[in-house]
């Protein structure tokens, strides 16, 4: 399956990408994305533990099963006001 | 600024809610959540400020998940309504670049009391801060730039 994600702030340069598409075997679980994009992008391994995921944008835990075209958001911790 | 380009009409059911790049305009966001059963309205600003941990700031580039951002916003007005009586809530957040002093973001909130508005505006802020995917960069006097240390995001 394919799903979409979309890199933010830190995580943004980390990457060096505002976002990407990635092919991932069936009932991967946003956990395994974590993981591909910590292999596709090794910056991103040293905020690994302080990121978040919005699926569809929804916060989830990282056990959270992904579906066909699903839109994941990879977000460090967050500062505004 | 969006406040002169788009009219408020007085009398609108529910008070603004957006994630904007356009500067803020306070009388906009305060007109927003008149209400002639209200008898207190609190309003917050948060303002860019000229120092961070000692040093001089330039200005702060903010990023956003605008509309995550904004469904966030809708999510803490419905849990400010479980809390207080409140009769209108308004809330506007601004990103890209901002100089020092500018309004970064605005909360207002009505009430019938003015113990009801004071609560929940201190309450809509404060989740902002935690709960909204937005970050902010800060440019030092000098050209030094960095991401703003921030906290993990909850719901």
């Amino acid at each position: 399956m394919r799903v979409k994600v979309l890199y933010f702030a830190a995580a943004r340069d980390a990457a060096d990408s505002r976002g990407e598409t990635f092919v991932l075997p069936d009932r991967s679980s946003v956990g395994d994305l974590s993981a591909e994009i910590c292999r596709a992008h090794p910056a991103m391994k040293a905020m690994s533990r302080s990121v978040r995921f919005s699926v569809n944008l929804e916060l989830v835990e990282t056990a959270r099963a992904l579906r066909e075209s699903d839109v994941v958001g990879v977000l460090p911790p967050v500062a505004g006001g | 600024m969006w406040a002169c380009s788009r009219p408020w009409r007085v009398g609108r059911m529910r008070g603004i809610q957006m994630i904007t790049r356009r500067p803020i305009d306070p009388a906009v966001v305060l007109a927003s959540v008149s209400d002639d059963s209200a008898g207190g309205t609190v309003m917050f600003l948060g303002t860019v400020r000229n120092r961070s941990h000692g040093k001089a700031v330039a200005g702060l580039e903010y990023d956003v998940y605008r509309e995550m951002a904004e469904k966030s916003m809708q999510a803490i007005e419905q849990s400010v309504r479980k809390r207080w009586r409140v009769k209108k809530v308004a809330m506007v957040h601004r990103y890209g670049a901002l100089k020092v002093g500018e309004v970064s973001v605005a909360v207002a909130v009505s009430s019938e009391h003015r113990a009801d508005a004071f609560r929940a505006c201190r309450y809509a802020i404060d989740t902002i801060k935690g709960s909204l995917p937005l970050w902010k960069r800060e440019r030092l006097e000098g050209g030094v730039e960095s991401w703003v240390k921030g906290t993990r995001i909850r719901r």
